[in-house]
């Protein structure tokens, strides 16, 4: 009898010293976390695609002036991938999770994880359906498809034929910058959209799909791609027609997009800013991680870059 | 003895030859059904244009061939075909090596990776399907490491690859090249009827005496080697080596093979099937973009096609066998 | 022959593309006897029983199923009849257990779940009303073939099979396993099972049939009672009279020349210490239990498999070791035991199989000799006289004896002189082997050596010069073939258990 008292209070004793070993511990982590840098992590779709890699050179940049530990990862396209390693911001000493999202649905379940466990997230690019964010960070895709048509518009002088090249079939970039430009476009009633095919974001598909869509329409004198790297699978696709007879415009605002509208191949594409993205969301994260509060939804403002002020972007 | 065949009928002749060309068939069906439904479809242009177009599926697809005629299977052609124009294009501009040296070196990368696969299947006992799958996922982060995710521009030799010689466009030449060849390896060489014997009972081949091992080396190499040379080759029509380039084409190619007539558990195949199941895949996407047919439409179009095609062909083969 | 027949096919023909494999045949299965079907492979037999089980059906002639005519247009209608069949390939899983396989599609269950001890209790019964006594829970491919068979004879009787098809049931048995079938055989007959019955081997027609029906070309030749003398019974098969089953040559065996000579040949686990040389127009047999190591032997000395140490020699020359190309250089030979498996390839053309181990060395700078590899194997066809189509017909398409004489002609294209034959007529009719046979006899007329490893003990009498005989990997003895009976071979080869095929386990 004697002795199981003993034995409880002696339970008791080691549960009391491993709570505050524990409590202590994250004492430390949190006291000398105001020295040593913060850690976060940037959980990207893929970095397969130069838009990424120009947000995540932004965000590292952005993390280095601010003194950020910051954790790139690349879930190569497959949600199953993010979801891990979403997951791994559980176990350590991160502070705060930006994220973009593979797939906007599939992103819900590991990230309200994440919010159970404190961990303030923030979305860039995409969304996350079903979880809480603490700040959403993009480019606003419809007015920047509404922004394509007016230049498209004014490239051909309001009136003739155009094609529309099609991202991946059902993404929220896809729809939102087809929605922009189908509303921009009903502003002139001279131009008809002949044709709407998908090339899949891809460089080489659209150069098919567009020598293909030319056969059926060879009296097109625009083309919108819903990014530059279509826009330039077109431009591959006419030949000495790209930027004289069928102008094309574009999305995104990528390096070779811009090297394209100094050539005089592309005619506009709509400026993305991936690096301020990136950049934007690492300071999003920090003021999440430091307790201030940000702002839910920051906008970062599309441009529309032509020949005329191609120079300030282009690096 | 050989006197039952020769005494039919020439009607006899034309169902045989049908019931051994499903695929052709199936083309010429869907042909006739584009021509009806659009009058761009059969035009000069367009099909100069399909033939560019299928240009790199098909040579891709030769390469397939190979493999699975020998009983295996490379899931690595469309990472490869990005690994070899993007290392081709890194010689050029990084290190400063004569563009047609670049070329070949982008065709020796290909070479390598294909026989490493093939050195994996044969004396790493893995099966074709894990150390291509592996493979798969090297040459596209190889790719990426090189590149850094970025495109990088090409020689003007691999250019030359994406341009016209007078009317002629170059792909078409060396599609027609390719599949020379090809044919050539697979019907007129030790090495080719090794692959049927290979495939269609390897042990078989191994207790006849054919090196059995050095023969799927050899296979997995050339099928690396025509990888690479279908990457120069949408290299060359882009004028740049894309580091995302051919991702999903080890599908097509497969599908274009089996639509040709192959089995996939080995010992049947050829090129002139591949060539027209590569053919189906092109005309068909044509045909949809011309018919203007919506994004979503066009996958389940494409699917089922691809079913019936293979379908078709199980059927057929069915009831000439019972 | 007063009461109905449990099933007759009358009249029946059949086309396949536009060859008639049957013409006008009629065969019945009575209650309570074994009805033989005979005749040559390529005969007709096997089309004939698939459509008394359903898988073809028949262009002319009825079917008759208690008197009554049926159609058959599947597998199941038949089942449902009581008809089964034992194929050669029999139609067991053998990652699963006996009572598993014998219960197949009608698992008994519990509350949806699979109820174990019903499962056993009922596949126990299935087993006992054969006499056969194995733990029900063993996995079927941890069996002999043997026992597999039945096991699958269990599981036809299980779902109330009055008609029993046997393809060929003893082909892969050995003579103490076919005597305990037969025991199984008489105890149906007596419940009244009907059976028909196909073997090659002529001997066990008398001592498990009733009465025989023989086929040659599709044709219905004679229904004869089944103690008909075999020599007639050859005559009706294969339209000629067959003077000797085993034909004798005259040829010397030049004992001065050691054409294969192998000494202490070990690897672990297969064979130990094995010696002996055959001379320029030897026949040797290896007799043998099966497992008794006679295939490794044969596979080692072909190159297929490497050994531990020891060295095999031919006309001198020391072979490499697991090299089949050195073999074949040495003018090795090989059929082995599994024609289908391991001799060829099935969807692969007469010719292509015929020139597998020559295409390379007749190629001239990696481009074979198309032309006259056709003309070689055309040569060897006629030779060995294949019956097919024609030469570019898939292997596949072949009768048993016909492919047989294809990984034959494999090595005669090639020339070689030294021939390692495994069970080379297992499967083969009664014509097909005499001309294996006769064909032995040229080889080893023309001054080759010839190994023969087979199971049928009055084979190995009757063609082999010398044989020796192998128990649990090693040679147990030799005889010269003028002082070897098959009792002594016997004794050989279980000499260990005091040479008895009677004191048996079962």
């Amino acid at each position: 009898m004697k002795s199981s008292v003993f034995q409880k209070s002696a339970t008791a004793t080691v549960i009391a010293a491993l709570v505050i070993a524990g409590v202590a511990g994250c004492n430390r982590v949190s006291t000398t976390g105001a020295d040593s840098p913060p850690k976060i992590m940037l959980a990207l779709s893929t970095l397969n695609n130069p838009f990424f890699i120009e947000l995540r050179d932004g965000a590292v940049a952005e993390a280095k002036k601010k003194n950020v530990n910051l954790i790139v990862v690349d879930a190569q396209n497959d949600s199953a991938n993010q979801a891990n390693q979403l997951a791994t911001a559980l176990s350590g000493s991160t502070k705060a999770v930006i994220v973009n999202p593979v797939d906007s649905d599939a992103t819900g379940a590991p990230v309200t994880a994440l919010n159970k466990a404190n961990i303030p997230v923030i979305a860039v690019d995409r969304t996350v359906n079903g979880a809480k964010v603490a700040s959403f960070i993009a480019s606003d895709n419809v007015a920047g498809g509404m922004q394509a048509a007016k230049n498209l518009a004014a490239s051909i002088g309001g009136k003739g034929s155009v094609l529309v090249l099609q991202g991946v079939a059902g993404t929220s970039a896809s729809r939102d910058r087809g929605k922009g430009f189908a509303e921009g476009i009903k502003a002139y009633p001279q131009i008809t959209v002949v044709a709407e095919q998908t090339a899949n974001f891809d460089r080489a598909t659209a150069l098919d799909v567009t020598t293909n869509l030319l056969q059926a329409h060879p009296g097109v004198t625009g083309i919108f791609a819903e990014n530059d790297e279509m826009a330039l699978g077109a431009i591959q696709a006419l030949g000495s027609r790209a930027g004289t007879s069928i102008m094309v415009a574009g999305f995104d605002g990528t390096d070779n997009g811009l090297a394209a509208i100094k050539a005089g191949t592309l005619t506009s594409t709509i400026a993305q800013q991936p690096g301020k993205l990136g950049a934007l969301a690492v300071d999003q994260a920090l003021a999440a991680a430091t307790g201030k509060k940000g702002s839910s939804i920051v906008a970062v403002p599309v441009v529309s870059v032509t020949k005329s002020n191609v120079g300030q972007y282009i690096k | 003895m050989t006197t039952t065949v020769k005494a039919h009928k020439p009607s006899f002749k034309v169902q045989r030859f049908l019931s051994n060309n499903g695929a052709l068939v199936g083309l010429v069906v869907l042909c006739v059904v584009l021509f009806i439904a659009t009058p761009d479809f059969l035009t000069g242009q367009n099909i100069l244009n399909i033939g560019i177009q299928v240009s790199t599926v098909a040579v891709l697809a030769f390469g397939m061939t190979f493999v699975i005629v020998a009983g295996g299977i490379d899931l690595s052609v469309g990472s490869v075909a990005a690994l070899s124009s993007m290392a081709g294009g890194f010689l050029f501009t990084s290190s400063g090596v004569p563009g047609w040296l670049a070329l070949v070196g982008g065709l020796l990368i290909g070479l390598i990776a294909g026989a490493v696969n093939g050195l994996a299947s044969a004396y790493g006992k893995l099966p074709s399907f894990i150390a291509t799958l592996a493979m798969l996922s090297v040459a596209r982060g190889l790719t990426l490491v090189i590149s850094g995710g970025r495109p990088i521009a090409t020689s003007p030799e691999v250019s030359f690859l994406g341009s016209n010689i007078g009317a002629i466009p170059v792909p078409i030449m060396v599609l027609v090249v390719a599949a020379g060849i090809a044919w050539f390896i697979l019907n007129r060489t030790v090495l080719g009827r090794s692959m049927f014997a290979v495939g269609g009972n390897s042990e078989a081949a191994r207790l006849s005496g054919l090196p059995v091992k050095r023969i799927v080396v050899t296979v997995f190499a050339l099928s690396g080697l025509f990888a690479a040379l279908a990457g120069l080759l949408l290299a060359g029509r882009l004028d740049s080596a894309q580091p995302q380039a051919a991702v999903g084409y080890e599908l097509d190619a497969i599908a274009a093979v089996v639509i040709g007539g192959a089995s996939l558990s080995g010992g049947v195949g050829r090129i002139s099937g591949t060539f027209v199941g590569a053919l189906v895949l092109v005309v068909i996407r044509n045909g949809l973009n011309l018919l203007n047919v919506t994004s979503f439409w066009q996958q389940v179009v494409i699917g089922l096609v691809i079913a019936l095609a293979v379908g078709f062909d199980v059927l057929r083969r069915k009831s000439r066998r019972s | 022959m007063i009461e109905t027949p449990l099933i007759t096919l009358e009249g029946v023909s059949k086309t396949f593309g536009t060859v008639q494999v049957i013409t006008d045949v009629t065969v019945d299965v009575r209650a309570g006897k074994v009805q033989v079907l005979l005749g040559e492979n390529g005969a007709g037999k096997s089309t004939l029983i698939k459509m008394m089980s359903g898988v073809y059906q028949p262009d002319g002639g009825r079917i008759l199923v208690d008197g009554i005519a049926v159609s058959l247009p599947n597998a199941h209608a038949a089942e449902k009849l009581g008809i089964a069949t034992i194929h050669q390939e029999l139609n067991l899983v053998e990652s699963l257990s006996i009572a598993e396989n014998v219960m197949m599609g009608r698992i008994p269950t519990r509350f949806g779940m699979v109820d174990r001890k019903a499962l056993r209790s009922k596949a126990r019964d299935a087993l006992g009303r054969i006499g056969l006594d194995i733990d029900v829970d063993t996995l079927v491919g941890d069996l002999g073939i043997a026992r597999q068979q039945l096991v699958e004879i269990a599981k036809a009787l299980s779902i109330d099979a009055r008609i029993l098809i046997l393809d060929e049931p003893t082909a892969a048995l050995t003579r103490h396993e076919t005597d305990n079938l037969f025991r199984v055989v008489a105890e149906l007959r007596a419940r009244g099972v009907g059976m028909l019955f196909i073997s090659h081997h002529l001997d066990e027609i008398a001592e498990i049939g009733d009465t025989v029906v023989v086929l040659r070309d599709g044709h219905f030749v004679a229904e004869v009672s089944a103690s008909t003398p075999q020599a007639e019974l050859v005559g009706m098969m294969v339209g000629r009279s067959i003077d000797e089953q085993y034909p004798r040559r005259s040829s010397p065996v030049d004992t001065s020349t050691a054409v294969l000579k192998v000494t202490g040949l070990s690897a672990k686990g297969r064979f130990q210490d094995i010696g002996f040389t055959v001379h320029a127009g030897e026949v040797l047999g290896i007799a043998g239990l099966v497992g008794a190591g006679r295939t490794e032997v044969i596979r080692a000395i072909a190159g297929v498999d490497t050994y531990d140490s020891g060295t095999i020699s031919v006309r001198g020359q020391v072979l490499k070791k697991g090299s089949v190309g050195a073999a074949i250089a040495a003018e090795i030979g090989h059929v082995p035991e599994d024609r289908k498996g391991l001799g060829l390839v099935l969807d692969a053309s007469v010719n292509d199989n015929l020139g597998y181990a020559t295409l390379a060395s007749s190629a001239r700078m990696g481009l074979p000799d198309f032309s006259g590899q056709r003309s070689r194997a055309g040569v060897i066809a006629e030779t060995l006289r294949i019956r097919m189509l024609n030469i570019d017909q898939p292997v596949r398409l072949l009768s048993g004896g016909n492919q047989q004489k294809v990984v034959f002609g494999r090595w005669i294209l090639a020339q070689s002189t030294v021939l390692l034959l495994d069970e080379p007529t297992r499967g083969v009719d009664v014509g097909a082997k005499v001309e294996i046979y006769e064909l032995i006899n040229s080889i080893a007329a023309a001054g080759g050596a010839v190994i023969v490893v087979s199971s049928e003990l009055p084979e190995v009498l009757g063609i082999s010069d010398r044989i020796i005989v192998m128990r649990d990997g090693r040679i147990a003895g030799e005889v010269s073939v003028s002082e070897a009976t098959q009792d002594t071979i016997m004794t050989l080869a279980t000499s260990d258990s005091n040479r008895s095929s009677q004191t048996d386990e079962d």
